[in-house]
């Protein structure tokens, strides 16, 4: 991650900007969502070993006066999957990405959760989606010369 | 569509409140299927999008409207080999990828 952060500022101008933007090391929330209401169903148990490590890398390149860190913002990010195998998709695609503990256990709780909503939902509610929340990072860092 | 991302616009929200990016040359690494990198070309950047997996990097092409073609290239790599001169962008963006 060092190695990619100093390849990274040898290609920015004398006054560029390195922007790095990843989710935040918080665990992402699931739910359903029907009528603009959500209804949350599970907390994912995301491990966030490889997120520290980033943290940590930039933190040393700030250390050693290569990159300045000039703002940081949080925003919340929200997923929305009209289908169950949007989910599942989803699902395979972040596990591959990041380590998550237990995965088949928050597939059922959704499955459920949909199984239950779907038999007791009214018409009126609308359609139901599986939603998936959680903040995202960004931070901004100005090239220093040395 | 069957996922949508971030329809509140939150994510492309931050990134026009940190810079301007009309006319910026800019990397993207990690461009994944190119989803974030045609959001940003709609602010006039003019970007090269990377991304380690060819099959991501097919999908972000096939899914530019031409209108962007003059101003974003998609190209397989690696961000810990970045085979572009020293100085050549205003931005690198590591988008969902250090």
């Amino acid at each position: 991650m060092v190695h990619a952060l100093r390849q990274a500022r040898r290609v920015l101008k004398s006054d560029g900007y390195l922007l790095d933007l990843r989710p935040a090391p918080v665990h992402r929330r699931v739910g359903l969502e029907s009528a603009g209401s959500i209804h949350q169903l599970a907390l994912m148990e995301e491990e966030f070993d490889d997120d520290y490590k980033a943290n940590q890398a930039v933190e040393q390149i700030v250390d050693a006066g290569l990159l300045k860190l000039s703002t940081r913002i949080r925003f919340d990010c929200t997923r929305r999957m009209d289908r169950f195998i949007d989910f599942q998709r989803w699902l395979d695609e972040y596990i591959r990405l990041t380590k998550v503990q237990r995965p088949e256990r928050l597939v059922e709780k959704i499955k459920d959760g949909l199984r239950t909503r779907r038999a007791s939902a009214a018409s009126h509610e609308g359609k139901i989606r599986i939603v998936v929340l959680g903040p995202v990072d960004l931070r901004v860092l100005l090239k220093q010369i040395g | 569509m069957a996922l949508r991302v971030d329809l509140e616009k939150n994510e492309i929200s931050a990134l026009k409140q940190v810079t301007e990016w009309r006319t910026k040359k800019v990397l993207e690494i990690g461009c994944g299927n190119g989803r974030l990198t045609r959001r940003l070309a709609r602010l006039g950047a003019h970007i090269e999008a990377i991304d380690p997996l060819p099959e991501l990097i097919e999908t972000a092409r096939q899914q530019l409207p031409s209108s962007f073609a003059q101003r974003v290239r998609f190209r397989v790599g690696k961000s810990s080999r970045l085979e572009y001169a020293t100085g050549t962008f205003d931005l690198v963006l590591f988008s969902w990828s250090l």
